[in-house]
């Protein structure tokens, strides 16, 4: 199997790559459908999320079928982004390198949060979109598929995921609490009703009881999320008088342009708050707001790059997990390995066994047909003695070949055992 | 034992409990926290030992002479600053007001121990005027560390640096709130220092209605107690100096005020001290 992987990443690029290169669902869907013309023969799924825009890609064809630059080509086109733009800021990877990568990152160890568990579910979400748009197949199912697995083992196994933590609430406990004494009587915004929101929410519904405010453009999923956290819903349009109120806000849409930019803010905004500080933390890609609204008096804004160092503390304090956790990458990844070329020798292996088969059953006829008078016992024992035989005769080269898998798919041996048994390619 | 206890023992207590503030900046090294307590606890111990050995020592101490003042200033802030540090355990306060209180134990090396002249007339307002400057200047000070700290812990915040960092300062809400309730305290306590100044030099003077309105103390303080209203006034009317940076700034001036009243009341007294009787006779003969 081709398998390569393209896309930016929160530790090797900023988040001004990462915000053009971001797809928002619909267009991971028109992505997707466009890649399944351009790339023939070509499984693809794509994981886009504040930290990350990855492509993954599994070709049936020969290696040169499918190259790293087509995949760039594609990306980029898509974004209209030259190689100029986005230089020394991808991540290429192939074949093995792609499925460690993938299972660190569906077990959250590549995340800016280690022990976050949204990774988990946008990684299904990349598939199950892959799947519905039709560029998911059999060679990635199984690859996604160990991915959740060695996530749920390194979840299970593992301390890294004892204490619930995610982006908000390291952003909240580390930064708004130097702005905040108390949460309990503060107003809090969310801009957009998504899953980071609700994470979000979740932390704060823990740590005080804020008065929640939520203005998402759909009516009902806000209306939905305001419920559950014992909130308000408010319109869309009610947005600048809402941030007007607000002490904490929170921004998680998927918008593709900034929802606030520093002459709406200076407009709208600032003239109703008498500098009262005000934190936002902007988790979307792209922005939500301007990064020039956090030059405005009292506006503290952190954007999801800015993070970073309290994100660090998070992983320090989790370090002691990491070998466990990446022990269970080590074995996943070599059981991934070996399933895959098991499965390439496997047709291998049937025809011949068959073609072994085949002469057995033929020869154990013809001396039945000498031998009428054998009675079942007799005719039994033959026929095991015959399986036993091609049983024995198997073992060898089955054997051989079993060795040569686990380091890799044997194309050399492979290629001997059907030239000297004359398998059919 | 406990009659060696002098004014060194305590200053040095606070300045190793500086020290190992400081050393927390690079390097919470274990038992850290319990020695950093256990100096500051022992040094104001042997501060309000100090005190009370002034007090049996001088009926009307701690309040007699401007060396006593400085040194109960500086015990209320040591006071407040061990308070702080039991509530706050990881906070790095102690950077703040610790140099606070070792500065005001300095300034009371040179200030004068001569009695001051309010106390030997009419004691009640002398006390009062004595004890409300120096609540006073203790709360100016506490401002002057809060709106340092939220103005240091706003910038932080503003360049990113605030997280990870060994430098905990408590939150801007909390400093914001210790700044105008500070602000709000010194207004009144240098106010009704300044009216029982008054008070007790009329009391003092009888009839003779003398207060040197031109002494240079009197117009410091004087111009210290405008400033503090003014800035309360405009901290209540205008709404964007209700809260942050400009309370901040508000009390930080304060502190100016606060260095010029101290410094023209070290070097030159002529209203506490032994100048005023001379003062007075001159006055008398103009009359």
């Amino acid at each position: 199997m081709n398998l390569r992987m393209i896309g930016c990443t929160h530790q090797e690029s900023g988040l001004d790559v990462r915000q053009q290169l971001a797809f928002d669902a619909a267009q991971t869907t028109a992505a997707l459908d466009a890649w399944q013309q351009r790339f023939d023969e070509t499984e693809i799924v794509l994981l886009s999320t504040c930290n990350r825009v990855e492509l993954y890609a599994a070709s049936t064809g020969p290696a040169n079928s499918l190259t790293t630059n087509q995949l760039i080509d594609g990306l980029l086109d898509f974004h209209n982004l030259s190689r100029e733009q986005v230089e020394g800021q991808l991540l290429t990877l192939a074949d093995q390198d792609v499925v460690r990568h993938l299972f660190r990152v569906a077990a959250s160890l590549e995340s800016m949060v280690v022990g976050e568990p949204q990774i988990l579910s946008q990684v299904k979400q990349a598939y199950q979109c892959a799947q519905d748009v039709g560029t998911a197949g059999p060679r990635l199912h199984d690859l996604f598929q160990s991915a959740l697995h060695t996530a749920k083992r390194v979840s299970g196994e593992t301390q890294l995921h004892k204490h619930r933590v995610s982006i908000p609430s390291v952003a909240i406990s580390e930064l708004a609490s130097c702005v905040f004494e108390t949460f309990d009587d503060k107003h809090v915004l969310v801009i957009g009703a998504g899953e980071m929101a609700e994470e979000t929410l979740r932390y704060l519904h823990d740590a005080g009881k804020p008065s929640i405010h939520v203005v998402n453009r759909s009516v009902e999923h806000g209306e939905q999320v305001a419920q559950k956290w014992d909130g308000q819903y408010h319109p869309w349009d009610q947005l600048w008088q809402q941030l007007s109120l607000a002490d904490l806000a929170i921004s998680t849409t998927a918008a593709t342009e900034p929802l606030v930019t520093i002459e709406a803010f200076e407009e709208h905004v600032a003239p109703n708050r008498h500098q009262r500080p005000l934190f936002l933390l902007d988790l979307s890609v792209p922005r939500d707001f301007e990064p020039a609204v956090g030059e405005a008096l009292g506006v503290y804004l952190y954007s999801i790059d800015d993070l970073d160092k309290a994100c660090e503390q998070n992983r320090a304090a989790r370090a002691a997990e990491f070998p466990a956790a990446e022990k269970i990458i080590v074995q996943e990844s070599q059981r991934f390995a070996s399933e895959q070329h098991r499965r390439m020798t496997a047709p291998v292996i049937t025809e011949l066994r068959a073609g072994l088969e085949r002469p057995k059953t033929a020869e154990l006829e013809r001396l039945f047909q000498k031998l009428p008078d054998l009675d079942d016992q007799s005719r039994r024992e033959i026929e095991q003695f015959a399986d036993r035989l091609v049983n024995k005769m198997l073992h060898p080269p089955l054997e051989s070949l079993r060795d040569a898998s686990q380091n890799g798919t044997p194309h050399g041996l492979l290629d001997a055992i059907r030239r000297l048994f004359q398998l059919e390619d | 034992m406990l009659t060696g206890i002098n004014m060194l023992c305590f200053f040095a207590s606070y300045a190793i409990a500086l020290g190992l503030e400081i050393l927390g900046l690079w390097n919470r090294v274990r038992l850290r926290r319990v020695a950093l307590l256990l100096m500051a606890s022992v040094g104001l111990f042997a501060h309000t030992w100090y005190l009370g050995v002034r007090v049996a020592e001088s009926p009307q101490a701690p309040l007699t002479s401007h060396r006593d003042w400085y040194i109960l200033a500086a015990w209320a802030l040591a006071v407040v600053y061990l308070t702080a540090k039991f509530y706050y355990r990881k906070s790095s306060m102690g950077l703040f007001l610790l140099p606070a209180v070792l500065g005001l134990i300095a300034a009371s090396r040179f200030a004068t121990t001569v009695p001051l002249a309010t106390f030997e007339a009419p004691r009640f307002w002398g006390r009062i005027h004595g004890l409300f400057l120096m609540l006073g200047t203790v709360a100016v000070l506490l401002g002057f560390v809060a709106g340092v700290m939220y103005l240091l812990q706003s910038y932080r915040l503003k360049h990113k640096l605030a997280s990870g960092d060994r430098l905990r300062l408590p939150s801007l809400e909390w400093l914001d709130r210790a700044n105008s309730r500070s602000l709000g305290a010194a207004a009144f306590f240098v106010g009704g220092g300044f009216i029982t100044g008054i008070l007790s030099r009329l009391a003092h003077t009888g009839s003779r209605n003398f207060i040197p309105w031109t002494d240079p103390v009197v117009l410091s303080l004087g111009g210290m107690m405008v400033w503090l209203l003014a800035a309360e006034v405009f901290r209540l009317v205008y709404p964007a100096a209700r809260r942050g940076r400009k309370v901040a700034y508000l009390t930080v001036a304060a502190f100016g005020f606060l260095v010029l009243v101290l410094g023209v009341m070290t070097l030159e007294d002529s209203l506490h001290g032994t100048e005023t009787a001379a003062m007075e006779d001159a006055a008398e003969d103009a009359q």
